[in-house]
């Protein structure tokens, strides 16, 4: 098993915040802020030190919870700062961006970093589809072509025009191409029908997160069926699994941690908001509807002490199938950073070493 | 078929005969679109006289010429690409500039020409082929008398001697392939990119190898542009101004 340590950027902000999203950005402690990505450096050598595999970043906009708005900047930042480790960048949200400006970052990144890059590529959660006025009809749609042009710009050796649906480009030949050929690890990630077809059909990996072990093992015993049928299999480090992990001494002493997490997402969009994104935000596992996670906090699928933690991923590896977990060691946006050096420490000492085998 | 005003756009159809498309229709708004039924395919009697894709191609010259046509853009499509390319080198002067939709001139090692039932040849060929709506799927005898022609016209995979020339074929040209086409591989398109010294290829997205089928309206748009502004093309005249 390969570990992924997802990082959130522990802003602790000096004041109460309001629980909506959008956070008014008027209310932004710059002090805290510049702290907020120093601190992250410190806790990231540590990280590396522990010897975990990768360190993920992601895209998320408009609130302190994740403070990367974009993940190309930050990975760029923790390259620059680690040596060994990976920088999965999990990843830019495809349908709201520029895939040609995409693919040149990335292909920059993956030459900086000298080959380190993981690549994964969404759609992004329903809010995101407010920050940049995506209609959240099309978003579907725009993730599979803005992949599809990534993919090409990445490895056609010849400039090239792209006459689609939603992009249309009369010239592109981007440089530098990535290090890593043909291109780097790359995902398609989500757990819907169409997210796994596509990364069957292109030979990719495939990423899911949060849902319980059955609820993720769906798709990607999906993903892997569809695989079969483009005639080729992915190797256990191609399907990676995010999730919440509340690990303490006991088990007792992580129940008690779980018991006092908030109910609900820290800053989630107002109900009117909620209601109307509800109904042009079609989500699927595997192709079976699901309700878009608008409100709820993510379910915490890793608790207990050592023992237990080590066997439910013995047992996510069976549902699931995955090589790679990309792992919240403390609820994102929670700024009890003490408690997420004690459960890094704690995982790189006492679980990390007994999980390589699984 | 012949419709539309305008500067002459010829097209030279592909192996399964001349199929009007509303792509057709779409380029009738602005070129006087002449869609030729090449010798031997359709309701023509069996074409046992040509024996080579240049002898096609100059019988073609020739039809062209007796329309009175001195100059004109030329589109051929897949096998009919083939066609337009000898073409364009037998005659650089007359010819504008050339459309090459899914070009069968270079193809990958081992391509096999479309086969089966209509309905077979139909999901091989087109990545949507609910869009043929009312156009017809080719006849089984038709196809039967124009196989022999077609196998003998084709040649091989690579033909060096047509490499060769178009080197030196000055003619700006425009080669497009579907990303999904699974009769001549998408990579191929870098070849003529390669070799042809004014050259653009672009990838029609969520298309097969009946790019005008599967995506007339994208097809039409720069097809139009490219005949229209050729290489200057590539400067955009999108507008995006939302609101005065």
């Amino acid at each position: 098993m390969k570990v992924s340590f997802f990082e959130t950027v522990r802003y602790q902000a000096p004041q109460a915040l309001p629980s909506e999203w959008p956070v008014p950005s008027g209310i932004y402690d710059r002090e805290a802020g510049s702290r907020a990505y120093q601190d992250m450096i410190e806790r990231l050598e540590y990280v590396e030190e522990l010897g975990f595999d990768w360190v993920s970043v992601s895209e998320h906009h408009y609130s302190p919870r994740i403070l990367t708005p974009s993940p190309v900047v930050s990975a760029a930042f923790i390259a620059a700062r680690l040596k060994r480790i990976k920088i999965a960048l999990l990843g830019p949200i495809v349908p709201q961006s520029n895939p040609v400006r995409v693919a040149e970052e990335l292909a920059m990144l993956d030459t900086m970093a000298q080959g380190r890059l993981v690549v994964g590529l969404l759609r992004g959660t329903s809010n995101e589809s407010l920050t940049y006025d995506l209609n959240p009809a099309e978003a579907r749609e725009r993730t599979d072509e803005g992949m599809e042009v990534i993919l090409k710009a990445w490895t056609e050796p010849q400039p090239f025009g792209w006459q689609g649906r939603h992009f249309q480009y009369r010239t592109i030949s981007i440089w530098p191409r990535p290090l890593q050929q043909p291109h780097p690890p790359t995902f398609a990630l989500g757990t819907s029908r169409e997210s796994c077809e596509f990364a069957a059909r292109h030979h990719l990996g495939c990423g899911v997160s949060y849902g319980s072990f059955e609820s993720v093992g769906r798709a990607t015993r999906y993903y892997r069926e569809q695989c079969a049928l483009h005639g080729w299999q992915p190797s256990p480090d191609q399907i990676v699994y995010r999730a919440n992990m509340l690990l303490a001494d006991t088990d007792d002493e992580a129940q008690d941690q779980l018991r006092k997490l908030p109910g609900q997402a820290p800053f989630s969009m107002r109900p009117a908001v909620r209601d109307a994104m509800m109904k042009v935000d079609a989500r699927n596992i595997a192709g079976e509807a699901r309700s878009p996670i608008v409100s709820g906090a993510l379910p915490t699928t890793f608790v207990g002490g050592p023992d237990t933690v080590v066997e439910q991923v013995r047992r996510c590896k069976e549902v699931v199938g995955a090589g790679v977990l990309d792992l919240s060691l403390h609820p994102p946006g929670s700024r009890d950073v003490e408690a997420l050096l004690r459960s890094i420490e704690l995982f790189g000492k006492k679980v990390l070493p007994r999980i390589r085998d699984i | 078929m012949e419709a539309g005003a305008g500067v002459p756009l010829v097209h030279l159809h592909g192996a399964g005969g001349l199929r009007i498309t509303p792509a057709h229709e779409l380029l009738t708004r602005s070129y006087r679109v002449i869609a030729f039924e090449m010798p031997g395919f359709g309701n023509s009697p069996e074409n046992t006289r040509t024996q080579t894709m240049p002898e096609l191609a100059s019988t073609m010259g020739w039809a062209i010429q007796k329309l009175g046509l001195d100059s004109f853009n030329l589109m051929g499509t897949s096998f009919g690409g083939k066609t337009a390319l000898w073409l364009a080198l037998q005659s650089p002067q007359s010819v504008h500039a050339l459309v090459l939709e899914a070009p069968a001139a270079i193809r990958q090692p081992g391509a096999a020409s479309p086969a089966g039932t209509p309905e077979e040849i139909a999901r091989l060929l087109y990545a949507h082929p609910e869009r043929l709506g009312s156009i017809p799927l080719p006849d089984p005898a038709v196809r039967a008398k124009t196989q022999p022609l077609v196998r003998r016209l084709r040649g091989p995979d690579r033909d060096a001697e047509l490499e060769a020339r178009m080197q030196e074929l000055p003619t700006p040209t425009l080669v497009l392939f579907g990303t999904l086409d699974r009769v001549i591989a998408p990579a191929m398109g870098r070849v003529y990119k390669d070799l042809l010294p004014s050259c653009h290829l672009v990838f029609v997205y969520d298309a097969g190898h009946g790019i005008s089928i599967d995506r007339p309206e994208a097809f039409t748009e720069v097809v139009t542009d490219f005949l229209e502004r050729r290489e200057a093309f590539v400067i955009s005249r999108t507008e995006t101004v939302i609101h005065p």
